[in-house]
């Protein structure tokens, strides 16, 4: 079995038993169930960023779409809400491929304007008439969306643990299907487009045909999680299109290491548990944050899966004490 | 209604000599040293509050303009120096790039907020009231605006065509390598272009902040909106960013004045998006 998922595995069974010791802590276990799906959702921003080089900045708004579209269908079609989170899934990977159209004869950095101007335009999309018309509840959201049920049993987040166990099955199940993407022919062809598109074209490899599978596939995850996310808290706002998500998810991405699986997810656990650590500094968490962008950004940026698949640990460590040496000597 | 029109039209031209400023800003560290830098929102917005704090410690505007300008190069100088000359050695460096921009972008609006709160903060403008000309009233700011927003982007065409640097800078962007050859430093060349642009960003910051106020995250806006234009006139050209910075303040102008404020960033959306889509290179620019 390959590294990568050798160490997904390990983790996740190391995850399986966190409720033993925390299952009396709701706070604990909200974070680690928050923990569980952002995974997965760095790690689709991975496959689409990391592994095909495409710049987008589209998760965010891939996650609230998922969330809005399945609160939305099982409000006012009444429909399960498990049909719900599959359907929003399909919905929002036909966005995902619908914004990565006009995306595919784009170089990289125009690509991450589109993404993000989709970004922006959805929070006053969701905030206005037509948004509204749809059953977006304008500013201040939908507060009553419908949890899920399992046979006679209603999930409540008064009880976390029966919501770990699903969350932590349903994410180990996308990763898993990431994991296989990347292994794949697809996989490859991400590859090869990322490092060099006009190479790929010239061997046979149709870039936008893998542009758009890879958007859609991105996008179907991390619509899914979305609309997980939407049915455990019951309510979706717009203000997960602020900026905190999208930052918080940025440094996942770049702790973790892009491009290299399953470096996103160690990345959202981080993230995550310093976040939760730096909420001591209130306003300041931000600022840190950023700070921490910048600096992981030009220190290690192949971030801690970078790490964790150099052949020789010590000595990556030597390099990443001299590269900080250098530059700060330059200084 | 002509009057209405002509108001409307006037209020887009004025929006537009603003536009020209932050949109050369963004072509020229596009064309030269090709990052797309997302913190220049970020910049906009320290722009505004450097003036609020410099006005609001007794130094008047006057004091506003002497220290802004030194300041907003110095950010942009460093910037380059110390986040974006690090990672230009990798291969993966324009991703990169525009992810350390962006964390710095995020750096700076908490920094702000932390610093300033989330309430939007004002300084009166440098010449108050109004004139009437006929039948039309014109905010002796918004003359301000014209008139220094137009003064800036003449001296800053002088420059690049006129100095040393200015010449560098583009040869630069023409040609890096052939630039290299004959004796420019590229690298001060690249700090720049970003402290060059941070001025003109921030120094429309400046000019803004008696109207439009300014507040921890209003710089996103700047960003799309320069952005849109860039592309809607060519990202490596210059007078394609001008002539579209005052095309978009128009229609901006209009579209709000016809359907409503609300509508005008579905407005830049959709101009984004017809550019991308019909013409790509926008209307003057050279691919790439």
């Amino acid at each position: 079995m390959r590294q990568d998922l050798k160490i997904l595995i390990g983790f996740y069974s190391v995850l399986a038993f966190w409720p033993l010791f925390f299952h009396n802590n709701p706070g604990i276990m909200h974070i680690l169930i928050l923990c569980l799906l952002w995974g997965v959702v760095a790690a689709s921003w991975d496959l689409i960023m990391g592994f095909a080089g495409i710049f987008t900045f589209g998760q965010v708004a891939f996650y609230v779409i998922g969330g809005y579209g399945s609160a939305i269908l099982t409000r006012t079609f009444g429909i399960s809400p498990w049909l719900g989170i599959l359907a929003a899934g399909g919905i929002t990977a036909i966005i995902g491929i619908l914004v990565g159209l006009p995306c595919l004869r784009l170089k990289g950095s125009y690509v991450a304007l589109v993404t993000f101007a989709v970004h922006m335009i959805l929070e006053p999309f969701l905030k206005s008439e037509p948004g509204r018309a749809i059953g977006t509840g304008g500013p201040q959201g939908i507060l009553d969306i419908p949890p899920l049920t399992f046979f006679e049993y209603t999930y409540n987040s008064m009880e976390p643990v029966p919501w770990f166990y699903t969350v932590f099955i349903i994410s180990f199940i996308s990763l898993f299907i990431i994991y296989k993407i990347i292994h794949s022919n697809w996989g490859l062809a991400f590859l090869t487009i990322r490092d060099s598109e006009v190479f790929a074209r010239s061997i046979g490899v149709n870039d936008f045909k893998y542009k758009l599978i890879v958007f859609a596939i991105s996008a179907f995850i991390t619509g899914m999680i979305g609309a997980v996310y939407a049915h455990y808290v019951g309510m979706m706002s717009h203000r997960l299109l602020g900026l905190d998500f999208f930052l918080i998810l940025m440094v996942m991405l770049v702790l973790g290491g892009m491009g290299r699986f399953p470096g996103a997810v160690l990345g959202a656990f981080i993230a995550v548990f310093i976040s939760e650590e730096l909420r001591i500094f209130e306003t300041y968490r931000n600022v840190i944050f950023g700070a921490m962008v910048i600096l992981l950004v030009i220190f290690m940026p192949q971030g801690i899966a970078g790490f964790l698949f150099s052949d020789n640990k010590l000595k990556s460590t030597r390099n990443l004490m001299t590269l900080m040496n250098k530059k700060l000597s330059k200084l | 209604m002509l009057q209405e029109i002509i108001e409307v039209l006037i209020s887009g031209i004025t929006s537009g000599s603003i536009y020209a400023m932050m949109a050369l800003g963004m072509a020229l560290v596009y064309g030269v040293t090709k990052v797309f830098n997302f913190a220049y929102g970020s910049f906009y917005t320290m722009g505004g509050y450097l003036a609020y704090v410099v006005y609001s410690s007794g130094l008047g505007h006057l004091g506003v303009f002497l220290i802004t300008l030194p300041v907003l190069f110095a950010a942009g100088w460093w910037t380059e120096k110390l986040a974006i000359k690090p990672l230009r050695k990798r291969d993966d460096w324009e991703m990169l790039a525009v992810m350390v921009t962006l964390g710095l972008a995020l750096f700076l609006d908490n920094l702000h907020q932390v610093i300033f709160g989330p309430f939007k903060k004002s300084i009166p403008a440098l010449v108050e009231g109004q004139t009437h000309v006929g039948t039309f009233v014109f905010s002796n700011h918004d003359v301000t605006i014209l008139v220094a927003a137009l003064l800036s982007m003449l001296f800053f065409v002088l420059f690049l065509n006129k100095s040393y640097i200015g010449m560098s800078v583009r040869a630069v962007a023409q040609n890096p390598i052939g630039a290299q050859i004959v004796g420019v430093a590229n690298n001060r060349i690249f700090a720049y272009t970003f402290a060059l642009s941070a001025v003109l960003v921030g120094t429309a910051g400046v000019l803004l902040v008696p109207k439009y106020y300014v507040h921890p995250f209003g710089g996103w806006d700047i960003l799309v909106k320069a952005w849109v234009i860039t592309a809607f006139g060519g990202m490596g050209s210059l007078k394609g960013s001008f002539y579209a910075a005052f095309i978009l303040g128009i229609v901006e102008a209009f579209v709000g004045w016809h359907f409503g404020l609300t509508w005008t960033i579905f407005a830049w959306f959709t101009v984004l998006l017809g550019t991308l889509i019909i013409r790509p290179q926008g209307l003057f620019g050279t691919w790439g």
